[in-house]
């Protein structure tokens, strides 16, 4: 072990990670005056030179196909071009496996600010009832906080982060500090008449987004080009919103390209400090500090728990009770398209907007799941309107249209009336879905790596059909026609592949029992007081409520809660 | 759509990105990086350096006649007309020829799908697909097409009785075979793909299609004229 450098030098806290959680710990933490060490395990960003917003895509040779036309065979950037990621399913040098009749995908962005620098921005409060999963229908956990401990802290993290909404007082749904929202779009007027018809809300979108100057923040610009990342910090990032301004502080330092490999504690179990790969040399080091937060995401935040073990840990730092790893949950997706005559022939208008639909349909059931037949509920996220062209546009209309002036036409006619729904539904937590460390891989860095297991149940497929009918019903309301799936597509596309929708949540999570959870309600770990998990792992369900927003407010909560324990000596 | 824009403050192009260039300044802080502004240029010059002399490009992986072929295979997928120019004009034959010459599979597809288009015509005619008349061509393509459409009949077949968990036991044989034509109808929905691609990635078809948007305004709001179309054309009109 001759590698290995050990830094006399005493870190207060050490963050692992720096997306929604680690971005809150570093600027709660450092605007109390706490020296904050945030390990990420990609590089630094630079805004200004690394996102794609507003270029045309003939600005470029490939045209967003990448080189070779890389985007035609299936190995593109997710998501494209232009957009922010960096990431995706997989990566090189850092397998994962899957163990056999299962399927799913873990999705990592190895970069300062995480997934926050494309993700979709929808910020949703949990419900009260939430909360209470099991109470209401006898499945799953309850949290062990309420939806008032929570909701001052839902407050702050809207206050800061600044999030688009109209109190609309619908109890699924429940209302936030907001920025005023932007109007609806052509295709949305439409859509919310035959939602309303239908006796389905249809509300102005909740986006963590700007539409009035915050904290030096200039306002929302309306290029709709979020996802390439946003120069002007007009949507919430972590690296733009939490983590460069925290630098100003002079309490955060930044270690970037390190690799989070295990939590290290003492005889007594006491985390003591951080051991992290540098990927820049390959070399370990080890940091000794106070405090530890986990911040990796659920699943990275898993393996590095069960990767710690210790004479005293043997099944992992903090996982005596076994549950690191288990209730591993996504979120249920399903999208359905329709083509909507009403559109053909309209004026042409900038339909960019503010980055996503600017109306969205919050749960309208939850009193009725007994006649349902599911449990649980789903939200209704919209598409359509005229986007900017690019690879793959077209390809539909090319195989309708065939060549020639009748596929030159069609296209100009076709382009802006198609519309398109997806769902965003809850899971129940299952015994067959969860992760584990693959007993006999490593990543390039030595680490064992991951082994995902995981199963939709019949709730999940009865929701995801629930879901299709629905937005069918629309789609016919409005006069249009579904662009649909064939029976057999239904049984093979009729509900995403676990991972893709990028909500995994629930692996080390919160509980009052030791026995039956990894960490508390303020995400300090039962077993180690000066170790706090802030990512989605804490989360006991997974509510048809995009995790970010909750990521923030549960952060906020364990880091004032943390910063409370420091001054009185307890950690 | 002037009037319906009052009160919305368009930024130029230029001017634009010197307004991002100091927006990002205020708002970013690089640990020790010094910002490197000019980057915020992040065009590849590269292309529009050759793009800026189109008829003198020189292909990169197509000989000429190849790169003249895809030319005119272009232009038959998407034809000039009274709004716009040509996808030859749009530059796909250009785009494709580099994509092809950055990768193996890609350039199979091309030069291997060209050359048997020319040995299928030439069959017939006696010509080359380029030097073919145009009524010769357009029956080729049409030929490709009707393969097309029988190759996705039998795809169909194939997912509604083989992959679907009902049909399990189902025991019928498909009625479709499949057609003489099925590499040059893969051949030319490869061809139109990245024709389409080209085209509608290009300046020429982004205006040809009218889109307003990638633009950066102070206030959004959608006009009451769009707004009067869509529900006077739906069924909640009135």
């Amino acid at each position: 072990m001759s590698q290995i450098k050990r830094t006399p030098e005493e870190h207060e806290v050490v963050v692992i990670g720096s997306g929604a959680g680690g971005g809150t710990a570093a600027h709660v933490l450092t605007s109390k005056g706490i020296r904050v060490t945030l390990l990420e395990a990609g590089p630094m960003i630079d805004p200004v030179k690394d996102f794609k917003e507003h270029m045309w895509p003939y600005e470029v040779d490939h045209r967003g196909a990448e080189e070779g036309g890389a985007a035609y065979f299936g190995k593109g950037k997710p998501f494209g071009y232009f957009t922010t990621t960096s990431g995706g399913w997989q990566l090189d040098g850092e397998p994962y496996t899957v163990g056999e009749g299962s399927e799913f995908l873990w999705f990592r962005s190895r970069v300062i600010g995480g997934r926050t620098n494309h993700y979709g921005r929808m910020s949703f409060r949990f419900s009260d009832y939430d909360f209470k999963p099991y109470d209401r229908d006898g499945l799953g956990t309850n949290w062990p906080i309420s939806y008032e401990d929570l909701a001052p802290y839902y407050d702050k993290a809207e206050e800061f982060i600044g999030v688009t909404g109209s109190k609309e007082g619908i109890r699924s749904a429940p209302d936030g500090i907001f920025h005023q929202p932007p109007p609806p779009k052509a295709h949305e007027i439409l859509i919310k008449k035959a939602s309303e018809k239908l006796r389905i809300p249809c509300i102005p979108n909740r986006r963590a987004v700007i539409t009035r100057e915050l904290n030096g923040r200039p306002p929302c610009h309306y290029c709709g080009q979020c996802g390439r990342g946003c120069v002007s910090a007009s949507n919430y990032s972590s690296s733009q919103v939490q983590i460069f301004p925290a630098l100003k502080t002079g309490k955060l330092k930044i270690i970037d390209m390190a690799m989070a490999r295990e939590i290290l504690t003492d005889d007594s179990g006491k985390v003591i400090g951080v051991s992290y790969i540098d990927k820049k040399t390959r070399l370990e080091h080890r940091l000794n500090c106070r405090i530890v937060v986990l911040a990796a995401s659920a699943c990275e935040s898993a393996r590095i728990l069960l990767n710690s073990k210790s004479k005293h840990f043997p099944s992992g730092v903090a996982n005596s009770s076994g549950v690191v790893g288990r209730f591993l949950m996504d979120t249920v997706g399903f999208g359905l398209s329709g083509y909507v005559p009403a559109l053909e022939g309209l004026p042409h208008y900038n339909s960019d907007g503010y980055g996503g639909s600017h109306l969205y349909m919050p749960w309208w059931e939850w009193e009725n799941h007994g006649k349902l037949g599911f449990p649980r509920g789903y939200h209704i996220e919209i598409g359509g309107g005229y986007g900017l062209p690019g690879i793959g546009s077209f390809h539909r209309e090319a195989t309708v249209y065939g060549y020639g002036q009748k596929l030159k036409s069609g296209i100009r006619k076709d382009y802006g009336t198609e519309i398109g729904f997806a769902g965003r539904g809850e899971m129940i937590p299952n015994e067959h879905s969860y992760c584990e460390v693959d007993p006999t891989v490593v990543d390039r860095w030595g680490i064992p790596v991951l082994r995902f297991h995981f199963k939709w149940s019949d709730y999940e497929w009865k929701q995801a059909r629930h879901m299709e009918r629905t937005f069918a019903q629309i789609i016919e309301t409005m006069g249009g026609k579904v662009v649909g799936l064939s029976a057999a597509e239904r049984e093979r596309d009729g509900i995403s592949i676990p991972g893709t929708i990028i909500h995994e949540v629930g692996t080390v999570r919160m509980g009052s029992s030791p026995k039956a959870s990894a960490v508390n309600g303020f995400c300090q770990a039962h077993e180690a007081k000066n170790l706090f998990v802030c990512d989605g792992g804490t989360f006991v369900s997974n509510p048809d409520k995009n995790p970010t927003l909750t990521i923030n407010a549960l952060t906020w909560r364990a880091s004032d809660f943390l910063a409370e324990e420091m001054r009185k000596g307890n950690v | 759509m002037s009037n319906r824009r009052k009160g919305i403050i368009q930024i130029g192009e230029v001017s634009r990105r010197d307004a991002l260039k100091s927006i990002a300044a205020s708002v970013t802080l690089l640990s020790g990086a010094q910002m490197q502004l000019e980057a915020a240029q992040h065009v590849h010059a590269r292309v529009k350096e050759e793009k800026s002399q189109v008829g003198t490009y020189k292909p990169k992986l197509f000989t000429n006649h190849e790169f003249q072929t895809m030319g005119r295979l272009a232009e038959l997928i998407i034809p000039a007309d009274n709004v716009s120019g040509s996808a030859r004009d749009a530059g796909a034959p250009e785009f494709i020829d580099l994509l092809c010459s950055q990768n193996q599979d890609l350039a199979v597809i091309f030069t291997g799908g060209i050359s048997w288009l020319d040995n299928e015509i030439q069959h017939r005619h006696a010509a080359t697909f380029v030097d073919a008349a145009e009524d010769l061509q357009k029956a080729m393509l049409d030929r490709l097409l009707a393969a097309e459409n029988t190759e996705k009949a039998r795809t169909a077949q194939g997912l509604s009785f083989e992959s679907s968990q009902h049909y399990k036991d189902f025991s019928g044989y498909g009625v479709y075979t499949p057609s003489d034509l099925g590499p040059g109808a893969k051949f030319f929905n490869w061809a139109r793909k990245l024709t389409v691609d080209a085209f509608y990635t290009s300046e020429i078809g982004i205006k040809d299609i009218d889109f307003q948007g990638n633009t950066s305004i102070s206030q959004y709001e959608v006009p009451e004229k769009v707004i009067d179309y869509a529900l006077q054309h739906s069924p909640f009109k009135g």
